[in-house]
C-alpha cells in the first residue's frame, strides 16, 4: 500500500512540473500588454519602461521562469500587477467564496440529478424518462448568461414583492453587515497560519455567520445564493441524472438484482436497496469529476451574480493581462485537481485491491 | 469513499492555507475589509500652536524649464503662507484651472501622505475632504461610505452611500429594476425608449463630451491617398450609424471636437453623405471597383462606441453598398489594439474614441493632430500641428477661434480621420429621488442625491476601481469613488463643465498666465481630523511631479494623468 | 451481439450483420430516434439555409420597405399583418434576417462540432493505441501528459490557447472560429486517448491479440486491424456526446468574444453580441439559443442512445 502511494506521488511530480511550466508558457503567450492593460491607454512609454521594470516583465522568458520557480518554492505566488497586493491574499478572498458556491451547487446537483436519474431508470423509456432526458439535456445546453440573467429577472423583477422574490446579484444586501470569526469571537488579530484559516472561514459567508449565529446576514445570504447555485448547478445536474439512470440500468440488469426479484423482493425494495446503493459508486466518481467542471463554470456564473470568487477574478485577470494571477489561480485549479485525484485514487486502491496490482 | 474525497478537498485547503500562512503578517489580514482611516480624535495633526513653515517644490529653487530632468510645464509650486499656493508654469497655460479640477489632483493631508503612501495603504484607506468619509471596500463587491459630519461645503444628503459595479448594461437594469440599487450609469441604448416607459424610473440623459472616429494610417495604401480619405469622407451614412446604434441625446459629429466645448467647433461643417460623389472621387483615385481592406477594433463598450461589433458590422456594409470597398472585420484585444493603433501598426481602417479629460479643445485635437501625436493616423499635416500649436498658447479669444477654425478645416480637408458621432449616455435612478443627475464629465455627485427608502444611497457603475489614490488612477470608475471622498483646488460644477472653486477660494494668474495664485478655503478638516494647509498642496502635487520623490509610489506608480495634463514628470524615468 | 460480432464479421461469415444489428438496436432506442430525428431537421435546414430564405446571412435589409431594425418575428400565417415584410424570426440589431443567421450557423456548428471531435479522436486515438500499445516510459511520458491537459477547467484552457494562436499569428491560425475549434480539440484530446488506451489494455493480452502476434502479425496491422474495431464503441458513443459538448464550449468561447467574428452567422457569437439586449429584443437571444440547445440535445439524446443500443448488458 505505502509503495502504491509511493509510486502515485512520484508520477504527479513531472505532472505539476507540466502544469507550471505550461501556465507559465501560456501565461507570456496571451496577447496585449500587461503595462497598457493595468495602466490605461494613455500611459506613455516611459511610463511603461519604468513599470516593466518594477514587475520583472523586462527580464529575458528564461530568467523569469527561473525567478518565478525560486518564488514557488518559497510558497510565494508573487503580487497582482492590476491590484498591487500579494496573489495569496487575493486567494484567501476569493476562493473561500467560490468554494462555498460550489459546494452548495453540487448539493443541488446530486439531490436533483439523482432524484431525476433514479425516476427515469426506474420507467426506461416512459414518457417520463424521455421528459427528464429531455430535461437534463436542455440543461446542459441553456448557455449559463442567458439562464442566469432570464432568473435574475424573473425571481427580481417579475416576482418582486412576492415572498419568493430573490436578490439579482452580490453575496449580501448592501447594507448588511456580516462580521469575520475574529470580531465575532472578540478575537485579536491573529498571525500566520490560523489568521490565515480563520480569514479563509469568514469568507465563507454563509457558513460562517452560521457557526457564529449571525442570523441577518446566513438569511440573507442563503437568499442571495439560490439562483447562483441553480444557474451553476444545472449542467452537473444533468450529467448526474444521466449518469444516475445508466447505472441504475446497468445494475438492474445484474443477476443479484435479478435474484432479488425472484425472491419476491418487492419492487420498492429492490430499486432502493439494492440497485440504488450500488448503482451510487460511479455516480460518486461523477461528483469528484464534477468539481473541475464547477471551477469552468464558476468563471461565467461569478460575473453574472457579481460573486467576487475564483472563477470571475480569473476571467478579469486574463482579460486585463494580469499574468501573474492568471499563473497563480490556475496554478492552484491545477494543482488541487492533481491532488484530489490522487487522494481519490488512493482511496479507491485502498477499497479495491485489484488495482494496486497493476 | 465520500469521507476520502472530502479529506482530499481539506487536505488541498490545508496545503493552500499553508502557502499564505507563510505570507506571515501581510496575509494575516489579508481578505478583510480595508479599514477606513482613524477618527478625528486619533491622529489629528497639532495644527494650532506649532508654527507654519511654508514649503517649496523643489526645495532648491524653481526646476529649469526644458531641462532634459524637467520636460513637465511646471517650474515651481510654492507655499507662501498657510492659505496661499503659487504656481509657476513654463508657458501659459489658458486650461490651467479646468486642469487642477481634475480628480487626479486631490489635496491630501502632508501628514497622512508621509504615512500611508510609502507602504502603500494610501491606496485602498483614502482620506480626504470630501462629503464623504471612506468606510469600508469589500474587494469584488462593494465601497461603503459614509457622510462627513464636518464636511465644509453643503452637508450630504444620503447618511450611507454604497458604490456597486456590473459590466453588463442588461444586469444594471435589472438590479435598478428589483429595487436593490437607487442608481446606474450607462444603460444599453435600445432600454432607453423602455425606462423612459417605467414609472418607476427616471432618466438623465448625458451630453457626449466625446468623439467616434473611423481612423486611417496614411502611411498604407490606399490610404496615402487623400481622394480615397475623402471618399470615405463622404461615402458613409453617419447619420444612420447614430439613428440605429446610439441612444437619444447623441448627434452626428460636425466637428472632431463636440459643440459644448468652447472653440471646438469653429469652421465647416464636416462633408454630406454624398455616395455618388464618393464613388466619382474613389474612381479618380484609381479604384472604380473598391477595394480589399480590414477593420480593425476592440469590442470594448465606451459612452462614445455603445455597440461596438453592430457598428462595426454596419460601417463593412455600408462600405461595401456604398463604396464597393470589401473590409474584413478584425477583433483585436483592446490593450493590443491601442498598442498597434499608437504604433501605427494598423493597416486598415479603425474604429476609435476619445473621451474628454477636461473640456478644452486642446484635450481633443492636440492629443490626436499636434505635434507630439502618436503615429496612429501616419504622416503629421503641417496646416493642421502649426494651427494647433496657435491656438493652445494664445490667450486671445478671437485669436484661439481663428487658430482652431484654421485646423478645424484643414482637418475636413486631409480626413486623417472621419468623425462619426458624439455619443450620449445617461445615469437612471429611482423616480423621485432629489438630486438626481448626470454629468457630462461622468463625475455624478452622490453627496447632493437623497437616499432611497433605506436610509442609504446605492450606485452602480461599470466596472471596480483599481485604487482610491486616484492621483495613480486613470479609470473613471475609480475616479468617480474618489470624488466623493476627496477634493482638489478647483471642481467641475455639478452636472457642468465648468471649474468652480473647492477647496481654493480662488485661484487667479498673471498677466500672460504662467504664475497661478491660489488662495486656500479656510477651517478645511480632513476626514482624520487634521486641518488643511498650503504645504499640503505642494507636497500632493510634488508626489505627483517628482518621479524620483520617495512618495511617487501610488498603486502601480505610473500617474498618467499627471504626465499627460502636465506635459511629463519632473526627474522623468529613462525612456529606453 | 456486439461483443461475439467481432469474430463473425472476421470469418465473413455476414458481414453486413453487425451493422444491421446495431441499427436495428439503434433504432428500438427512443432517445436515439428522437435525436435522429432532431438531426436530420438540423441537417436539412443548414443544406437548404439559402432556399428557406430569400434573404442571406450577413445581408442588412433596411431596403426593405417596412423592415425595421430589431423587429420581432412576424409570420403571415399567424396574423401578423401582411403589410408588414414577413421575418420568421425577426430581424437582429444590423437589420439582418435572424431565421437566415439561425440556419447558417446551424452550418457553422455542425462543422464546428464535427471538425473538433475529428481534431480530438484522431489525435487522441494515436495517442492512446501508442501509449497502450508501447507501455513503458512511453506511456508513461505521454499519460502524463495527457494529465497535464486534463488538470486545466476545459474552457479556462480553452480560453488561453485560442488567446496564444492569436499572438503566435502563424498565418494557418488566421481564421478565429479555426483557432477556437482547434483549441477546444485539443482540450478534449485526453478523454480519446484515455478510451482508446483502456480498450488497448483490456484487448492486448486477449488471445485473439496473442494468436495474430505468433502467426507473426506486424505491431501496425494487431493496432489496425485487431485492436481499433474493439475500442470503436466507446470511441463513437464518446465522439457523439464530445460533438455536443465541443458545439457548447465554442459557442461560450464565441460568446465571450474569442471565437467566430461579426459578421459570422454563429450562434454563441449571435448571443454574445445582443446579451444586453436580451430584454428589449429577447428574440435575438431565444431563436440561437434555442437552436443550440437544440442542436445539443440531438447528439446527447444520439450518443445515449448509442451507448445503450451497443451495449449488450442493456439488450434485453
Amino acid at each position: 500500500m505505502l509503495q502504491f502511494i509511493l509510486r502515485r506521488l512520484l508520477l504527479s511530480i513531472p505532472v505539476l512540473f507540466g502544469i507550471i511550466f505550461l501556465v507559465f508558457a501560456l501565461a507570456r503567450l496571451l496577447p496585449g500588454d500587461p503595462c497598457r492593460a493595468a495602466l490605461g491607454e494613455r500611459a506613455t512609454d516611459a511610463i511603461c519602461n519604468a513599470f516593466n521594470a518594477r514587475f520583472g516583465l523586462n527580464e529575458p522568458i528564461p530568467v523569469q521562469f527561473v525567478t518565478y520557480l525560486g518564488q514557488l518554492a518559497r510558497g510565494d505566488l508573487g503580487d497582482s500587477i492590476r491590484q498591487g497586493r500579494p496573489v495569496s491574499e487575493i486567494l484567501l478572498e476569493r476562493l473561500p467564496v467560490t468554494l462555498e458556491l460550489t459546494l452548495f451547487a453540487l448539493l443541488f446537483a446530486v439531490i436533483v440529478g439523482v432524484t431525476l436519474g433514479r425516476l427515469s431508470a426506474r420507467r426506461r423509456n416512459s414518457p417520463l424518462d424521455v421528459g427528464t432526458m429531455l430535461v437534463a439535456n436542455l440543461g446542459v445546453s441553456i448557455p449559463v448568461f442567458v439562464l442566469g440573467l432570464l432568473l435574475a429577472y424573473l425571481f427580481a423583477v417579475v416576482l418582486r414583492g412576492t415572498p419568493i422574490a430573490l436578490p439579482p446579484s452580490g453575496q449580501l444586501s448592501p447594507g448588511v453587515a456580516h462580521q469575520s470569526l475574529q470580531q465575532a469571537w472578540g478575537l485579536g488579530p491573529v498571525d500566520g497560519f490560523l489568521g490565515a484559516l480563520l480569514t479563509f472561514v469568514s469568507n465563507m459567508v454563509i457558513f460562517s455567520s452560521l457557526i457564529t449565529g449571525q442570523w441577518t446576514p446566513f438569511l440573507d445570504g442563503l437568499k442571495h445564493i439560490v439562483l447562483p447555485m441553480v444557474a451553476l448547478g444545472t449542467i452537473p445536474m444533468a450529467i448526474i441524472a444521466r449518469m444516475t439512470r445508466s447505472s441504475m440500468l446497468d445494475v438492474l440488469g445484474l443477476d443479484y438484482i435479478r435474484t432479488a426479484r425472484a425472491k419476491g423482493a418487492p419492487e420498492r425494495l429492490v430499486m432502493g436497496r439494492h440497485a440504488f446503493r450500488n448503482a451510487l459508486l460511479p455516480v460518486v466518481t461523477v461528483v469528484g469529476l464534477s468539481l473541475g467542471a464547477l471551477l469552468s463554470g464558476a468563471v461565467l456564473t461569478e460575473s453574472i451574480f457579481l460573486l467576487p470568487g475564483l472563477g470571475r477574478t480569473l476571467f478579469e485577470a486574463i482579460t486585463g493581462r494580469d499574468y501573474i494571477v492568471v499563473q497563480a489561480l490556475t496554478l492552484v485549479t491545477a494543482v488541487s485537481y492533481v491532488l484530489i485525484n490522487l487522494v481519490v485514487d488512493v482511496s479507491y486502491a485502498y477499497l479495491d485491491p485489484r488495482i494496486r496490482l497493476r | 469513499m465520500r469521507t476520502w474525497r472530502l479529506f482530499s478537498v481539506f487536505a488541498v485547503l490545508v496545503l493552500v492555507l499553508a502557502a499564505c500562512g507563510q505570507q506571515g503578517g501581510a496575509s494575516a489580514s489579508a481578505g478583510e475589509e480595508s479599514e477606513a482611516p482613524p477618527s478625528s480624535s486619533e491622529g489629528a495633526e497639532p495644527s494650532e500652536g506649532a508654527a507654519f513653515e511654508p514649503s517649496a517644490y523643489p526645495e532648491d529653487g524653481p526646476a529649469e524649464c526644458g531641462a532634459d530632468n524637467n520636460p513637465s510645464n511646471i517650474s515651481e509650486i510654492r507655499a507662501e503662507d498657510e492659505r496661499t499656493v503659487v504656481f509657476t508654469l513654463c508657458s501659459p497655460d489658458v486650461a490651467f484651472l479646468s486642469k487642477i479640477a481634475f480628480s487626479s489632483f486631490a489635496i491630501d493631508d502632508s501628514a497622512y501622505l508621509e504615512a500611508h503612501g510609502a507602504d502603500g495603504s494610501i491606496v485602498d484607506q483614502p482620506n480626504g475632504t470630501g462629503p464623504y468619509r471612506f468606510d469600508t471596500w469589500n474587494r469584488g463587491s462593494d465601497i461603503t461610505m459614509t457622510a462627513f459630519e464636518d464636511y465644509w461645503g453643503d452637508a450630504p444628503l444620503s447618511p450611507t452611500v454604497i458604490f456597486r459595479w456590473s459590466a453588463e448594461a442588461a444586469q444594471r437594469l435589472v438590479e435598478l429594476q428589483s429595487g436593490t440599487v437607487d442608481g446606474i450609469d450607462n444603460p444599453a441604448p435600445d432600454d432607453f425608449a423602455a425606462i423612459e416607459g417605467d414609472s418607476n424610473l427616471e432618466i438623465f440623459p448625458r451630453e457626449g463630451l466625446n468623439v467616434f472616429y473611423i481612423g486611417f494610417n496614411n502611411t498604407y495604401e490606399p490610404f496615402n491617398d487623400e481622394k480615397v480619405r475623402q471618399a470615405i469622407a463622404m461615402g458613409i451614412d453617419r447619420q444612420r450609424i447614430v439613428d440605429n446604434f446610439y441612444p437619444p441625446g447623441s448627434e452626428v459629429a460636425t466637428h472632431f471636437t463636440p459643440c459644448a466645448i468652447s472653440f471646438g467647433c469653429e469652421g465647416e461643417d464636416w462633408y454630406e453623405f454624398d455616395p455618388e460623389g464618393a464613388k466619382a472621387l474613389l474612381a479618380e483615385a484609381g479604384f472604380p471597383d473598391g477595394f480589399d481592406t480590414q477593420i480593425h477594433l476592440r469590442d470594448v463598450v465606451r459612452g462614445y462606441l455603445p455597440l461596438p461589433t453592430a457598428v462595426a458590422a454596419d460601417i463593412q456594409a455600408q462600405l461595401q453598398e456604398n463604396l464597393g470597398i470589401n473590409a474584413e472585420i478584425d477583433v483585436q484585444e483592446s490593450t493590443t489594439f491601442i498598442d498597434n493603433a499608437d504604433a501605427g501598426n494598423l493597416p486598415g481602417i479603425h474604429l476609435l474614441g476619445w473621451g474628454a479629460d477636461y473640456p478644452d479643445p486642446t484635450n481633443f485635437l492636440d492629443y490626436h493632430f499636434g505635434g507630439g501625436a502618436s503615429a496612429q493616423f501616419g504622416d503629421k499635416f503641417d496646416d493642421i500641428t502649426e494651427a494647433l500649436a496657435t491656438g493652445a498658447s494664445t490667450v486671445d479669444e478671437t485669436e484661439r477661434a481663428a487658430a482652431y477654425e484654421t485646423a478645424n478645416n484643414a482637418i475636413k480637408q486631409h480626413v486623417p480621420m472621419v468623425p462619426i458621432a458624439h455619443g450620449g449616455s445617461a445615469t437612471v435612478f429611482q423616480a423621485g429621488l432629489e438630486g438626481a443627475h448626470s454629468s457630462p464629465l461622468s463625475n455624478e455627485q452622490m453627496s447632493v442625491i437623497a437616499p432611497g427608502d433605506d436610509d442609504q444611497l446605492v450606485w452602480m457603475q461599470n466596472g471596480e476601481p483599481g485604487g482610491l489614490y486616484c492621483a495613480d488612477e486613470s479609470d473613471g470608475e475609480a475616479l468617480r469613488v474618489c470624488e466623493q471622498i476627496k477634493e482638489s483646488l478647483y471642481a467641475y460644477e455639478t452636472a457642468g463643465t465648468a471649474a468652480i472653486p473647492a477647496l481654493a477660494e480662488e485661484c487667479t494668474p498673471n498677466d500672460d498666465l504662467t504664475v497661478w495664485t491660489c488662495t486656500l478655503r479656510e477651517g478645511v478638516t480632513f476626514h482624520d481630523g487634521s486641518t488643511l494647509d498650503a504645504n499640503d498642496v505642494v507636497l500632493s502635487y510634488a508626489v505627483q511631479w517628482d518621479a524620483d520623490h520617495p512618495l511617487h509610489i501610488g498603486r502601480d506608480g505610473s500617474f498618467t494623468y499627471f504626465a499627460a495634463l502636465f506635459g511629463g514628470f519632473l526627474n522623468p524615468p529613462p525612456a529606453e | 451481439m456486439a461483443t461475439t460480432t467481432f469474430d463473425q464479421a472476421d470469418a465473413r461469415r455476414a458481414p453486413t450483420s453487425l451493422w444491421r444489428d446495431t441499427l436495428g438496436h439503434v433504432l428500438r432506442q427512443r432517445s436515439a430516434i428522437i435525436g435522429l430525428v432532431l438531426l436530420a431537421i438540423i441537417l436539412l435546414g443548414a443544406l437548404l439555409a439559402d432556399v428557406l430564405t430569400p434573404y442571406g446571412p450577413t445581408e442588412n435589409l433596411y431596403s426593405v420597405p417596412g423592415a425595421q431594425r430589431l423587429a420581432g418575428p412576424c409570420i403571415h400565417l399567424l396574423g401578423c399583418p401582411t403589410d408588414q415584410p414577413q421575418f420568421v424570426m425577426g430581424l437582429d440589431q444590423n437589420a439582418r434576417d435572424v431565421f437566415a443567421r439561425v440556419l447558417h450557423g446551424a452550418r457553422s456548428s455542425l462543422q464546428v462540432g464535427i471538425v473538433t471531435v475529428g481534431i480530438a479522436i484522431v489525435l487522441g486515438t494515436l495517442i492512446g493505441s501508442v501509449a497502450g500499445y508501447a507501455g513503458g516510459w512511453v506511456d508513461n511520458l505521454l499519460m502524463r501528459i495527457m494529465d497535464v491537459l486534463l488538470a486545466f477547467p476545459a474552457l479556462v484552457l480553452a480560453i488561453f490557447l485560442v488567446t496564444a494562436f492569436q499572438t503566435l499569428d502563424v498565418p494557418f491560425f488566421g481564421d478565429r472560429l479555426f483557432n477556437a475549434m482547434l483549441a477546444i480539440g485539443i482540450v478534449a484530446i485526453p478523454v480519446y486517448a484515455r478510451v482508446m488506451r483502456a480498450s488497448v489494455l483490456s484487448v492486448r493480452e486477449r488471445d485473439f491479440v496473442t494468436a495474430s502476434r505468433a502467426l507473426g502479425e506486424s505491431g501496425r496491422g494487431i493496432l489496425m486491424r485487431r485492436i481499433l474495431p474493439n475500442a470503436l464503441t466507446p470511441l463513437v458513443v464518446q465522439g457523439t456526446l464530445g460533438i455536443a459538448t465541443a458545439i457548447l464550449e465554442v459557442a461560450a468561447l464565441s460568446f465571450l468574444g474569442i471565437g467566430a467574428q461579426e459578421p459570422t452567422a454563429e450562434w454563441g457569437s449571435m448571443i454574445g453580441a445582443v446579451r444586453n439586449q436580451v430584454f428589449s429584443a429577447p428574440h435575438l437571444i431565444l431563436f440561437p439559443g434555442g437552436a443550440l440547445a437544440l442542436s445539443v440535445l440531438a447528439f446527447n439524446l444520439l450518443g445515449d442512445g448509442l451507448r445503450d443500443a451497443l451495449d449488450p448488458r442493456l439488450n434485453r
